[in-house]
């Protein structure tokens, strides 16, 4: 079943009123618990989709449906609304509250939601536990790992039950041995419990993991190779 | 949903509440800023409250007391012909009126005194001594080296202002003249002894006024002078207003005057005071309030991105602005409460051993303030300026939340 619906999708920016397409006319599915990978050369339009994806911009033209909800036309606070409900971020620089332990940077996305504390105190324990940070639910950013970091922003994603997970150069800033440590715990969250991953990279090891590898040239889908 | 039961509030109280001691310095300067301005305001808004303060407590218990009452002819031109009719047995029934702590009669009659070297115009005052000792706490006000208050029982005694004994260069026991016109118009005099000299925080009080003894201006005269006025004290001053309407309904033809009424340069020098405070702290706050919008704003841009992860992953724009606006307040109510500590102790210490400043007020004096000034702050003023401060804050977070609502999530996690 399709959870993600791209018809026509185009984003065009004006530099010095010249029009320069970011996206131009994607047309795409994504499927749930699919592990895909979105690759391409810096500027082909990566992160515009996954920002288009995640409802953070709005595209020039297009639609974008999730779970058959046109997002491109929701107003500014059913937006965020709708982020909070149905999608799950990692980011690039792992962006944790620094003043947060690592149990109150999950636990704060549920918060928003309205969770009861006693759901919220045993899912961020599940969450912490299956990204292997069981026993540093109470350290701070400053004293984990980068590796560490973004683990804790895995959960954090997965915190609020999301339809799917948007995940921006996860391994970017990571060593060898974090980015696949990280890896590892992603796949085993979509295998275990399909949980649908969608990232942007660069990374080859994102790519050899990803079940399925979308290219992106000058803003167009060049490439879409479906893995066994 | 009520934003002080939604969960979410916890949350954003506690990330606000520790993002204050996030960076420490910078929070430190600027609850020190807040510290040291609320109480520098408030310290001199207590000098300068005190002052009035202690003016009008001086110049009821001096020179006015809390209520007066006249014959209304009296109080036109101040001829003494204009006398209280019955005035012993009025004063008997004010005494027993509830509230009212004493009561005492004073003959009024305007005239001169003169001594060898000079003449001033005066107000003669009549008194029993025992009775006026009561009322008025004048007596009080003579130093060691002043003499008495109407010590002994010799007839012919004076007791005059610091102020005027200068102006006409006598020292105690020094003999004056007064002349005044009796009830009969005719022109009277007779020497004084000077039997004392007070010395009250108004010197043209001390300039205008003498004392002597009603018995010894009747006896001069060969008459009764008659009663001119009647001063009574309460037993608390908030009293005044019932003590007031119950006395115009018991004497309808005499005119009854609180403090303000007869002084209201007191009472405009008090409002005056008030709003002068306010506007003092006014100017502190609004000094502060720029300091913590520039503090603020900088907290802002140095977390654009953090602000951008917290929209993007679902944090509404509402949230984030009271998240802004919690951080602020919670800044200035720390520094304001050490503030208010810190100026509640300044005050509380100065109240009890006083401030002289009689070496450089000689000027004070003259505007009836005391060189000594014991700083007052009324409970009232610390709740308006808790208020005020609060206030505050508030306003001096606006700017900042709103520059946080302008920030585009997509641009501000991109941030570096």
């Amino acid at each position: 079943m399709n959870i993600i619906e791209i018809k026509n999708l185009s984003k065009v920016y004006d530099v010095k009123t010249i029009p320069v397409y970011a996206l131009n006319g994607i047309d795409l599915a994504f499927r749930e618990g699919e592990f895909t990978s979105i690759v391409g050369p810096s500027g082909s339009g990566k992160t515009t989709m996954l920002n288009l994806l995640g409802g953070l911009d709005s595209p020039t033209g297009g639609e974008i449906r999730i779970d058959n909800i046109d997002i491109t036309g929701l107003k500014s606070r059913k937006l965020i609304d709708f982020r909070l409900r149905n999608i799950g971020f990692v980011f690039q620089s792992f962006n944790l509250i620094p003043v947060l332990t690592a149990k109150e940077n999950v636990e704060f996305i549920m918060q928003l939601q309205g969770v009861s504390k006693a759901r919220r105190d045993k899912r961020t324990f599940e969450l912490l536990k299956s990204v292997g940070l069981g026993d540093k639910i109470n350290t701070r950013p400053n004293k984990l790992s980068g590796g560490q970091q973004q683990r804790v922003a895995v959960a954090r994603a997965l915190a609020s039950k999301p339809k799917f997970i948007l995940a921006d150069e996860p391994t970017a800033n990571l060593d060898s041995k974090s980015a696949e440590n990280l890896l590892e715990i992603m796949e085993k969250l979509n295998k275990e419990e399909h949980i649908t991953f969608i990232f942007s990279t660069h990374d080859a090891r994102v790519v050899a993991k990803a079940r399925r590898v979308i290219t992106l040239e000058d803003g167009k889908i060049v490439g879409d190779v479906l893995k066994n | 949903m009520n934003p002080f039961t939604d969960k979410s509030s916890v949350m954003i109280f506690k990330i606000s509440f520790k993002n204050v001691w996030r960076n420490k310095v910078r929070s430190f300067i600027v609850i020190i800023a807040i510290t040291l301005g609320l109480a520098g305001g408030i310290f001199t808004a207590s000098i300068i409250t005190g002052m009035v303060e202690q003016k009008i407590r001086t110049g009821i218990n001096n020179e006015v007391s809390h209520i007066q009452v006249h014959n209304p002819e009296f109080l036109k031109n101040y001829e003494s012909q204009y006398s209280i009719p019955h005035a012993d047995s009025i004063a008997g029934i004010i005494s027993k009126m509830p509230s009212v702590r004493a009561v005492c009669s004073r003959t009024r009659i305007t005239g001169m005194a003169a001594s060898p070297n000079s003449v001033a115009g005066v107000q003669i005052v009549g008194v029993d001594p025992l009775q006026e000792k009561k009322v008025s706490s004048l007596n009080t006000t003579i130093p060691d080296s002043g003499g008495g208050y109407f010590k002994g029982s010799r007839k012919n005694q004076v007791v005059i202002g610091r102020k005027l004994a200068d102006k006409l260069k006598v020292r105690l026991k020094s003999k004056i003249v007064i002349r005044f016109q009796n009830t009969d118009g005719n022109l009277t005099e007779a020497a004084f002894s000077v039997n004392g000299i007070f010395q009250t925080s108004n010197t043209t009080f001390d300039e205008t006024n003498v004392f002597v003894k009603k018995r010894d201006l009747d006896l001069l005269t060969g008459g009764d002078n008659g009663i001119q006025e009647i001063a009574i004290m309460l037993d608390n001053i908030e009293k005044i207003p019932v003590a007031e309407t119950a006395l115009r309904t018991r004497l309808p033809g005499l005119d009854v005057e609180n403090w303000m009424e007869i002084r209201p340069d007191m009472a405009m020098v008090t409002s005056a005071i008030a709003i002068e405070v306010y506007i003092l702290l006014g100017i502190i706050l609004f000094a502060l309030a720029f300091g913590i919008v520039n503090t603020m704003l900088m907290i802002v841009f140095e977390r654009t991105r953090e602000l951008g992860m917290l929209m993007a992953v679902g944090m509404s724009k509402s949230k984030v602005f009271r998240m802004i606006m919690v951080e602020t307040i919670f800044l200035t109510v720390i520094g304001s409460i050490i503030g208010m500590v810190l100026s509640v102790a300044l005050v509380g210490f100065f109240h009890q051993r006083g401030i002289d400043l009689s070496s450089v007020s000689k000027g004070l004096g003259a505007y009836g303030f005391d060189p000594k000034i014991y700083p007052f702050i009324s409970s009232e003023l610390y709740i308006n300026l808790s208020l005020m401060v609060f206030c505050t804050g508030i306003l001096s977070a606006i700017m900042p939340a709103r520059k946080a609502l302008k920030l585009k999530p997509v641009e501000a996690i991109r941030l570096e």
